[in-house]
């Protein structure tokens, strides 16, 4: 997987590192940050098809029950059980505690996504 | 001699009917063909508790270190567990016993069957006749057989084989992930089995709210129990050390595994085979006796109560059915009231409801509010080291209690305030006025009740 910095964002506070048509996706350490401590991630099915903007699951800390978009159409190939099990390790490394592995529908889509300096921008301003 | 009132079965729905009848002055026989007590005592809810104990036991040893607890190792011997299950049961039953013998109940250990509504014939020792002006029919359920190749072997274990076993199976693949499957992985998992759940449809608990249930999945996979949704088994092969078993996963792909043991839990059936019911004109549907408000079979002065009229395949049920139908003998005029049923499932944490689920209500076209209240931010709940789970109301928009679902330790023990709210139609001001003591469990089902109105003190 890609690191932070090559990762590309949504306003959502998703990320996405796609590679050859591969995609993992997680919620950023600024999402994690504000839902506070994680006690549940809810993820889709293996093989679910789901479009940009639907949500693919929901995140619920101590404080908050939060959904999860998608950031660009794509196939479920995989669902980190890991994190679905423990979901602390999202809040130790949001950027390493992937969600969902998908396989991209469209790549033209990623193109219409944020950068890591965007993103970053944009929290600025969201702050 | 002609008895007021004779009961087939003694298991909580015919003893209870028995003590309850004997205490308004009848005459009563209780027939019972194999073990006083029932299903309940004997191979169910008791002797599963004192196993859930056992396992309960172990994990908290297994967490020796969080409590500054250093162990240097431990083993567990199901020989022993069993023979503690055995005295408990046993102790039990004297009890139920001494209870028949007080109340002057005549106690007839035999076979019934029907040679007409008000006739019993009865093969025990000897066979004799037993006459009675009303006859209660209490013979329970028993496991559902599964018409899967293989599964009529011998040595496939059912929810009351399974806890004859004295030696602990390396691998338990249960078939079914209802209440009884969930209880057995969550026990033998603990145990130290293996435990793989196969279940044919495409969730667990199908009677729980499915957030309930959507928390507790990941915490009994975390536990270590490896669970197949939309799964069948097709096909239970005998080898030499156990089985193998072909199961059908979601995708439809065939996968075979090889276990040392498997266990069928896929549900219980009413159990009237026997009785020669038709004799007496008691009609059945489906294999559960037909049964009317009063618990009345199809034939007049005949009743059936219990596992056996498929209302509920609860103990608990069962016992309050009991009392209903004698009230009903007495005074058959008077109007009775049905309560609430709880359930209760006893997994690591345990799982407890009454009322409305929230799918429930939404298929009944209510307008609900729903509230949850987290154990995290219960301070009884982290003192005992427990950070999972949640209390979830689900109330009209008048705020009267619907329905409550219980994740958390305990919750088999804490349901018993919602049951109060839900029979007796509370609302949620009713309880957010109510002090509840501090530090206590039971400060979650405060504060998921007073959140509905926005009133929970630990709630954002």
């Amino acid at each position: 997987m890609k690191n932070k910095d090559e990762l590309l964002y949504t306003k959502e506070h998703i990320w996405i590192s796609e590679e050859n048509g591969r995609a993992w996706i997680g919620i950023t350490d600024f999402a994690q940050k504000s839902l506070g401590e994680l006690v549940f991630v809810d993820l889709p099915d293996i093989d679910d098809v789901i479009l940009e903007g639907e949500t693919f699951g929901t995140a619920e800390s101590v404080k908050a029950v939060s959904d999860l978009f998608m950031p660009v159409d794509g196939t479920v190939v995989a669902v980190n059980e890991e994190a679905s099990q423990d979901p602390e390790i999202v809040n130790q490394d949001a950027f390493t505690a992937w969600l969902i592995e998908i396989s991209v529908t469209d790549q033209l889509q990623l193109s219409g996504l944020m950068s890591a300096e965007e993103y970053q921008l944009f929290i600025n301003g969201d702050q | 001699m002609i008895y007021d009132i004779a009961i087939i079965g003694a298991g909580p729905a015919g003893y209870t009917a028995a003590i309850s009848a004997a205490k308004e002055g009848y005459q009563v026989a209780l027939i019972e063909g194999d073990q006083l007590g029932g299903t309940c005592l004997n191979w169910g809810c008791i002797p599963t508790k004192t196993y859930y104990k056992n396992a309960d036991f172990l994990k908290n040893l297994r967490s020796a270190d969080v409590f500054g607890v250093s162990l240097q190792n431990f083993s567990f011997s199901l020989d022993e567990a069993r023979k503690r299950k055995d005295e408990v049961v046993a102790q039990l039953k004297k009890g139920v016993a001494q209870l028949i013998e007080a109340h002057n109940i005549t106690y007839i250990n035999g076979q019934a069957s029907f040679l007409s509504p008000s006739l019993l014939q009865v093969h025990g020792v000897e066979t004799r006749q037993v006459q009675a002006k009303n006859i209660i029919i209490a013979t329970g359920s028993k496991s559902r057989k599964l018409t899967i190749s293989g599964a009529d072997h011998s040595a496939i274990l059912d929810s009351q084989s399974i806890l004859e076993l004295s030696e602990l199976p390396q691998d338990l693949l249960i078939i079914g992930g209802g209440v009884i499957g969930i209880e057995f992985a969550s026990i033998f998992n603990y145990f130290g089995s293996n435990v793989h759940v196969v279940e044919f449809m495409p969730d667990i608990l199908l009677n729980e709210d499915r957030e309930i249930v959507k928390r507790f999945l990941p915490l009994l996979k975390k536990q270590g129990v490896k669970v197949s949704l939309s799964a069948e088994v097709t096909d239970i092969l005998p080898v030499e050390n156990g089985f193998v078993v072909t199961i059908k996963n979601k995708k439809g792909q065939l996968e075979t595994i090889e276990v040392s043991h498997v266990l069928q839990a896929a549900g219980r059936v009413a159990n009237s085979s026997g009785l020669d019911i038709e004799k007496a004109g008691v009609e059945q549907n489906k294999g559960m006796i037909t049964v009317d408000q009063n618990y009345m079979t199809t034939a007049n002065a005949v009743f059936a109560i219990g596992d056996v009229n498929g209302i509920s395949m609860l103990a608990h049920a069962a016992s309050h059915q009991a009392i209903k139908v004698v009230e009903h003998i007495k005074n058959p005029d008077k109007k009775s009231k049905h309560g609430v049923i709880p359930s209760c499932t006893f997994s690591f944490p345990e799982i407890s409801s009454v009322g409305l689920t929230e799918e429930q209500a939404i298929e009944k076209g209510i307008n609900y509010k729903k509230n949850k209240f987290l154990f995290v931010a219960n301070g009884k709940s982290l003192s005992l080291g427990n950070k999972d789970g949640f209390v979830k109301v689900i109330t009209d928009q008048n705020h009267v209690i619907l329905g409550v679902h219980i994740l958390g330790p305990h919750a088999s023990d804490l349901i018993h305030e919602a049951v109060l709210a839900v029979d007796q139609g509370l609302k949620v001001e009713d309880i957010a006025d109510m002090i509840h003591a501090h530090p206590t469990l039971s400060e979650a089902f405060h504060e998921a009740t007073a959140g509905i109105i926005g009133k929970a003190i630990h709630q954002i």
